[in-house]
């Protein structure tokens, strides 16, 4: 069969599968409004702070909530993750700094707090932006992956549930491409930082 | 009521909160989300699933949206992620369902009948891996340019050339098994 004969079977093809399953998607509409409710599209963590921070009469007390409840937060993660941190001498090979090897690949550790997520990966481009599995075995939010990297910059993200976020506190520096944040690590002599 | 209107009107509209201008978005990509869906998972009740998680997300997360961006390509990315962490939790809690099946039994016969061709296309596509099948479904299905489903994938550019070329070599072979 020629190619674009075969092309047009495979069209063909897939289109006919939708085709077949319109009963399933003729409601849709309503469904997702039903499941929406009143919520309102989220909120970006600064349109919040700049929403809650808007000077208002009663605006104090919010504000003082607002300041109390981010350095709680940051303590608790700042706690959780040094409780988490391997120690020297601890019979682990991970490190927030990477362990270099003689033929100067290092193991490099990525690590984010996601408390509440299912499924957390990096995706970069030491990994072809394919994905490599971020585990937490004991459950306390804290995804880790040690990636053995050779000397050089790296862009990468983290998908957490399927959603972006490319802003990896550790990150040496942040670029920003299709809207998107990316974070960036030189390892090594080959990286600019390094 | 918003059939007149372009589609960043009804994403302010959305943003806004209006269920109703969300709903006509629903309208103009449920088939090509559901088709990605369907294309990528070859599972019926899965990709009716997560198309419905791929329009609540994308409207709860709407403010993460940049206009300068094409809106098939952000709903697109979202869908796609939803699939792949899907697929990876397949990996381990194998579904019950039976894969997009033919219809009615083989009868030689009618090998030449188009629809008999298109359920070996399906068969075929079934044994394809996921990493090849993505780009196809984006490229046959959803008619994407390459750099688009480079987006979508998060893959390079000349990944997606590579992986079509081969997935198609690949799909034509497995078709050509089931003749």
């Amino acid at each position: 069969m020629k190619d674009d004969a075969f092309e047009t079977l495979l069209r063909d093809a897939l289109r006919a599968d939708v085709k077949a399953s319109q009963g399933c998607l003729a409601d849709l509409e309503e469904r997702v409004a039903s499941e929406l409710g009143d919520r309102r599209p989220r909120l970006r963590w600064f349109q919040w702070l700049a929403q809650l921070l808007a000077p208002t009469r009663s605006g104090r007390i919010g504000q003082i909530a607002v300041v109390g409840a981010t350095a709680a937060i940051f303590l608790f993660l700042g706690v959780t993750l040094s409780d988490n941190v391997p120690r020297m001498g601890e019979g682990t090979q991970l490190s927030l700094q990477p362990v270099q090897s003689a033929d100067g690949t290092q193991e490099v550790l990525f690590v984010l707090p996601a408390l509440d997520a299912e499924d957390v990966a990096v995706v970069g481009s030491f990994n072809a932006w394919e994905g490599t599995d971020l585990s937490d075995p004991d459950g306390d939010g804290i995804w880790t992956a040690s990636i053995p990297l050779s000397p050089g910059r790296y862009e990468y993200a983290f998908i957490i549930d399927g959603r972006w976020w490319g802003q990896d506190p550790l990150a040496d520096e942040y670029i920003q491409s299709f809207g998107e944040y990316s974070s960036v690590r030189y390892i090594g002599r080959g990286g600019d930082g390094a | 009521m918003y059939r007149v209107q372009d589609e960043v009107s009804l994403l302010r509209a959305s943003l806004q909160g209006d269920t109703a201008a969300w709903g006509e978005m629903i309208t103009r990509y449920k088939d090509a989300v559901f088709g990605l869906c369907l294309g990528f998972m070859r599972n019926r009740a899965d990709a009716e699933d997560i198309c419905h998680d791929a329009f609540i997300r994308a409207y709860m997360n709407l403010r993460r949206y940049d206009l300068e961006r094409r809106f098939s390509t952000w709903l697109f990315t979202i869908a796609a992620n939803l699939c792949r962490n899907q697929l990876r939790y397949r990996r381990n809690h194998p579904s019950t369902e039976e894969p997009l099946q033919i219809r009615g039994g083989r009868d030689p016969a009618k090998l030449l009948d188009a629809e008999e061709r298109q359920n070996r296309v399906r068969e075929a596509l079934d044994k394809l891996p996921y990493s090849y099948r993505a780009p196809l479904v984006l490229r046959f299905y959803n008619e994407l340019p390459y750099q688009e489903i480079s987006d979508i994938l998060a893959i390079p550019e000349g990944t997606v050339k590579t992986r079509i070329h081969r997935g198609k070599a690949m799909l034509k072979e497995y078709y050509e098994e089931g003749a």
